[in-house]
């Protein structure tokens, strides 16, 4: 048997995490497939992941920007090709560039809505065209989404229309036994945090890894029982 | 293995008006992918043969692309009646066994079919119990006749499994006495092959009125459990 986690945003923050936490604690797990753009931090995440990898999972990097749509349709050819079924996917990759109304750049807007929504859209409907049939999707929104924020518009937009688009999944899988899991994550002391927030204390605020070990919980048996809506996760 | 003959075919105005009834939508979703979904699980099905009415082949075609249903579809245009559809697919049938499903029974499980293909006997039906009793009636005369003793009476459903020779066999003998049947378990029965049958069950609906679309929905969304709440 074999079991394939693909996790998109997987260089720092809740990707990071929760790769890490299933390559330690998920005994069935046989490969990771992770996306990210090329960095600095790419690099160190991997080296530092491969150290920690003493069970032989096979570790998977590709380089991609998901705001290039046919670049993620290639990647999911590629991904289907080499990999074959991809089990659980965490759609984790976000972007934004928080601006008041006024000053929103649309081009900037449109690339908020290609990675934070068309990117995990398609990574779902192309792999199950290519035959996939997953376990679980964990589509990661944000409290942002659930009540609008001052001066963070194409952020809260992009992140209400995931909630609304995995509870569409959910329904609609369910004819596959596909779990479709969404949360919010209130606070968290990501590079994208620093963006929104860039005068809070990190230290203060909840960290990736809880929101990774919420991941994993949802993943693991009892998850069922609280998947059925929008899961909020803050401190 | 198995070939699953899948009727697609009727144009069903009880639901809505001027499209074909299978491509009504239930939660959303067209109604024949539950059927091809559960049925694409099961691996002993090696043959999906799918009718299509007139004009609609394009459209199956995409939804089954759509999908991405692995098992091979063979599109098989739909005949007259239930009864000729049946026939003329069975000639595109490649295996010795054959399955038959209707997309109107969009609650039917991957189980279904495979306890249907784990029985032992080659022709088989799922079938129900009658909870209420029927008499038989002159419709002309709205009299009715006499009694029926409900135990020794079964609501039909699908699927349905035969030996491929033995639906042959009982197509060519209604035929040769011009007859047509609505259903092809009691058609087999008649024209002298054993046919069996298992219990099914109530929620594997048939949906045919705008009334079997609300239940079916209530149904495949859990609507128990949130009523409850």
């Amino acid at each position: 048997m074999s079991k394939t986690l693909m996790v998109t945003g997987a260089s720092k923050g809740i990707g990071l995490e929760t790769v890490r936490r299933f390559l330690e604690n998920d005994a069935d797990l046989t490969a990771v497939v992770l996306v990210a753009r090329e960095s600095d931090e790419y690099t160190r995440a991997l080296a530092e992941l491969a150290e920690l990898n003493t069970r032989g999972v096979t570790l998977t990097p590709y380089y991609a920007d998901l705001a290039d749509r046919d670049g993620v349709i290639a990647l999911c050819g590629e991904v289907a090709r080499e990999h074959g079924n991809v089990d659980i996917l965490v759609n984790n990759a976000g972007y934004t560039k928080p601006v008041p109304l006024q000053q929103v750049d649309f081009a900037d807007f449109e690339r908020t809505m290609a990675v934070n929504v068309y990117a995990p859209f398609t990574f779902v409907q192309e792999l199950l065209h290519q035959g996939n049939q997953f376990q679980l999707i964990v589509n990661i929104a944000s409290t942002a989404g659930i009540n609008g924020r001052s001066g963070w518009l194409t952020y809260s937009a992009s992140k209400a229309a995931v909630i609304n688009m995995s509870e569409v999944m959910r329904e609609e899988l369910a004819i596959y036994g596909t779990r479709v899991v969404c949360i919010s994550p209130g606070r968290t002391a990501t590079a994208l945090r620093r963006v929104l927030a860039p005068e809070e204390d990190p230290t203060t605020i909840m960290q990736p890894q809880d929101v990774a070990a919420v991941i994993e919980m949802l993943a693991s048996p009892v998850g069922k029982f609280v998947d059925s809506a929008n899961l909020v996760v803050r401190q | 293995m198995y070939s699953l003959l899948l009727l697609n075919g009727g144009i069903g105005a009880r639901v809505a008006a001027g499209q074909p009834k299978q491509l009504i939508k239930v939660r959303g979703i067209p109604i024949l992918v539950y059927s091809l979904v559960a049925a694409d699980a099961v691996e002993e099905i090696d043959q999906i043969i799918l009718n299509y009415p007139e004009g609609w082949r394009d459209d199956v075609e995409r939804i089954v692309a759509a999908y991405a249903i692995k098992t091979p579809v063979t599109y098989v245009e739909a005949g007259d009646t239930r009864h000729e559809s049946v026939a003329k697919m069975l000639g595109s049938a490649t295996n010795d066994d054959v399955i038959i499903h209707e997309t109107a029974r969009p609650l039917v499980s991957s189980s279904d079919f495979t306890a249907l293909i784990a029985e032992p006997a080659a022709n088989v039906s799922l079938m129900l119990e009658i909870p209420f009793t029927v008499a038989p009636v002159d419709p002309e005369s709205r009299t009715v006749t006499g009694y029926l003793e409900r135990s020794t009476l079964r609501n039909v459903q699908l699927p349905q499994k035969f030996a491929k020779a033995d639906l042959a066999a009982a197509h060519a003998f209604a035929k040769a006495e011009g007859r047509t049947f609505t259903e092809d378990a009691t058609l087999v029965a008649v024209a002298g092959h054993e046919v069996r049958f298992i219990d099914g069950q109530d929620r594997n609906i048939k949906v045919t009125t705008p009334t079997d679309v609300k239940l079916a929905t209530y149904l495949l969304t859990g609507g128990e459990e949130s009523w409850d709440e």
